[in-house]
């Protein structure tokens, strides 16, 4: 069965990164680097400096946007090419399917956000805030992909959805009172890089870090679950 | 130590036993909001083919994937090998599905996808299954085009393909000519008459009357979401030809014709319109092919056309639901 399962797998990942995706990604993580060496050769720039633009434009905009791009399509795109039949009519598991797709997006997203990311912390940042950005890149793509990933099952506009999520709740919503912010992806994130760079003002309180990972395996956890049930109970085309 | 059984209660002995089959179907509904698409409908299928007969939009496809699990239905129960299609999942893997839609993964190879549908069916061999699968559908498993260029045609077979290769008990087919040219429709049907032999039962659905006639099938029609009538092909065919017709007649005379026709046995109405037009209504259609140009040369009227106006599916779907 392991066969059939990398099977799923294997066209999970051929049909979530299409050429125009994977080059419109990585233009804007092009850019960001960009920005990134300007503001290395910058003189006025200080450290505080460095790691807040890092989460400004890593742990806000890029990886939540590139996650979304393609988390949202994992399994959405079976569903809009009227594929996904191919695999729900077989005698596999349901976790199987939501599984495969799970274990797909961050597959993809993973190199894709990593890579861009810590080019970016080398230019920008010391050891310690590499360290920090790719963690909490990783803590990102993990808790952000699984969400996404059971968007794009459960409606067609995932991800218009999934940006609004990003922009209105994470971008706005969240900084209006603690208790929504703690319900922002995005405060763990930046806690991690807070954390592990030492740079404690880029947010007020950071979480601890064994309780980011605790949440995030909740939220990767509550997702798939989700998932599998959606995949259960689904009408497929 | 011996226990007696107890005495079978009236109601045990009473109740008729269960329907059994391939596929049984229980008073199954499918409402979409305040649409009904299929409304109480049963029958039982047995190995064999059985065709899903009825106009687009009548519903075969909802029931033909409320058979496959694909949809929950509203309201009664599809029990396919006696499990429920969309909870058991052994059962699914005796199920072989050509769904109506067009897609596939299009840049993969026809031998790749239907090895990898073989692999989720556990197949012992599934390169060896879906090369012979490809076989059977008169595909080129060693062609290394992507199935995303292939013809419509093409496409359908490579759909057959993936639903056979794990030799399912059950095979439903989602008008599965469509796009065929010919040739390939007649081998198509020859298939599915092969796979009918060979103790598959397999479900078709079409809404084209003369396919179905060739597939030589047990027939369920389905019109408006209703088993309109279901049995042997040729006892639908007869109740069909049985129903009131409604013939134009373009002669040269219509009134002296017209007049002719209504000694004939069986002429329920006539309407003339202009002087070469009538319209006749009769209840014996081959009676009346029989006898008209008789009478028209009777009377010296040179016929210029006999034009049946309800011979279309739609009108015979129609009659059946309004019997």
């Amino acid at each position: 069965m392991m066969r059939g399962f990398l099977g799923m797998m294997g066209r999970m990942v051929r049909s979530v990164s299409t050429k125009g995706r994977v080059l419109a990604m990585l233009a804007v993580g092009a850019v960001g680097i960009v920005i990134g060496i300007f503001l290395d050769r910058a003189d006025e720039i200080t450290a505080e400096g460095r790691v807040d633009f890092l989460s400004n434009f890593g742990l806000t905009v890029f990886v939540p946007v590139v996650v979304v791009v393609f988390a949202t399509a994992t399994i959405g795109n079976l569903i809009e090419e009227k594929t996904l039949v191919y695999f729900w009519m077989r005698p596999v598991g349901r976790w199987q399917i939501a599984l495969a797709g799970f274990l797909s997006s961050m597959l993809v997203l993973l190199p894709l956000v990593l890579v861009p990311m810590g080019i970016l912390a080398a230019i920008v940042g010391d050891s310690n805030d590499l360290t920090g950005l790719l963690l909490a890149s990783a803590v990102g793509v993990f808790a952000y992909g699984s969400i996404f990933t059971f968007l794009g099952l459960l409606t067609p506009r995932a991800l218009v959805w999934g940006l609004a999520y990003v922009l209105v709740w994470e971008g706005f919503v969240a900084g209006l009172s603690r208790t929504a912010g703690w319900l922002a992806i995005r405060t763990h994130t930046t806690s991690v890089l807070a954390r592990v760079s030492e740079s404690l003002e880029l947010i007020d309180r950071p979480t601890e870090q064994t309780t980011v990972f605790l949440i995030t395996g909740a939220v990767v956890a509550a997702a798939f679950l989700l998932t599998t049930l959606r995949l259960t109970r689904m009408t497929v085309d | 130590m011996t226990t007696t059984p107890p005495p079978p209660s009236p109601a045990a002995t009473d109740a008729p036993p269960p329907p059994t089959g391939s596929v049984v179907v229980s008073n199954i509904s499918k409402w979409f909001g305040d649409v009904v698409a299929v409304s109480d409908v049963s029958f039982v299928v047995e190995p064999g083919v059985t065709a899903l007969l009825g106009p687009n939009g009548a519903g075969k496809s909802t029931t033909l994937r409320m058979i496959a699990g694909l949809e929950p239905p509203s309201q009664g129960t599809v029990r396919v090998l006696g499990e429920n299609p969309r909870s058991d999942r052994a059962v699914r893997g005796r199920i072989g599905l050509v769904p109506q839609q067009e897609q596939l993964f299009s840049e993969q190879r026809a031998i790749d996808f239907v090895t990898l549908a073989a692999t989720l069916n556990g197949v012992d061999d599934p390169g060896e299954a879906a090369r012979r699968a490809l076989d059977i559908v008169e595909m080129d498993s060693d062609d290394t085009r992507p199935v995303g260029s292939y013809s419509k045609g093409m496409k359908q077979r490579v759909k057959v393909a993936q639903a056979i290769a794990h030799s399912p008990d059950l095979l439903l087919m989602d008008e599965p000519l469509t796009g065929l040219d010919p040739r390939q429709r007649l081998a198509m049907i020859e298939l599915i008459r092969r796979l009918g032999e060979e103790e598959t039962a397999v479900i078709v659905s079409s809404h084209v009357l003369d396919e179905v006639e060739r597939l030589g099938s047990r027939v369920l029609v389905i019109a408006q979401g209703r088993l309109a009538a279901q049995g042997d092909f040729h006892d639908i065919r007869e109740l069909m030809d049985d129903r009131p017709h409604r013939i134009r007649v373009r002669s040269s005379d219509a009134r002296l014709l017209g007049s002719a026709l209504l000694a004939h046995v069986g002429i329920s109405g006539l309407t003339v319109s202009g002087d070469h037009e009538l319209v006749v209504n009769t209840d014996d259609v081959d009676r009346f092919r029989a006898s008209i140009a008789g009478a028209a040369m009777q009377n010296e009227v040179s016929l210029f056309e006999v034009q049946p106006l309800d011979d279309d599916l739609e009108s015979v779907f129609k009659y059946l639901v309004g019997r």
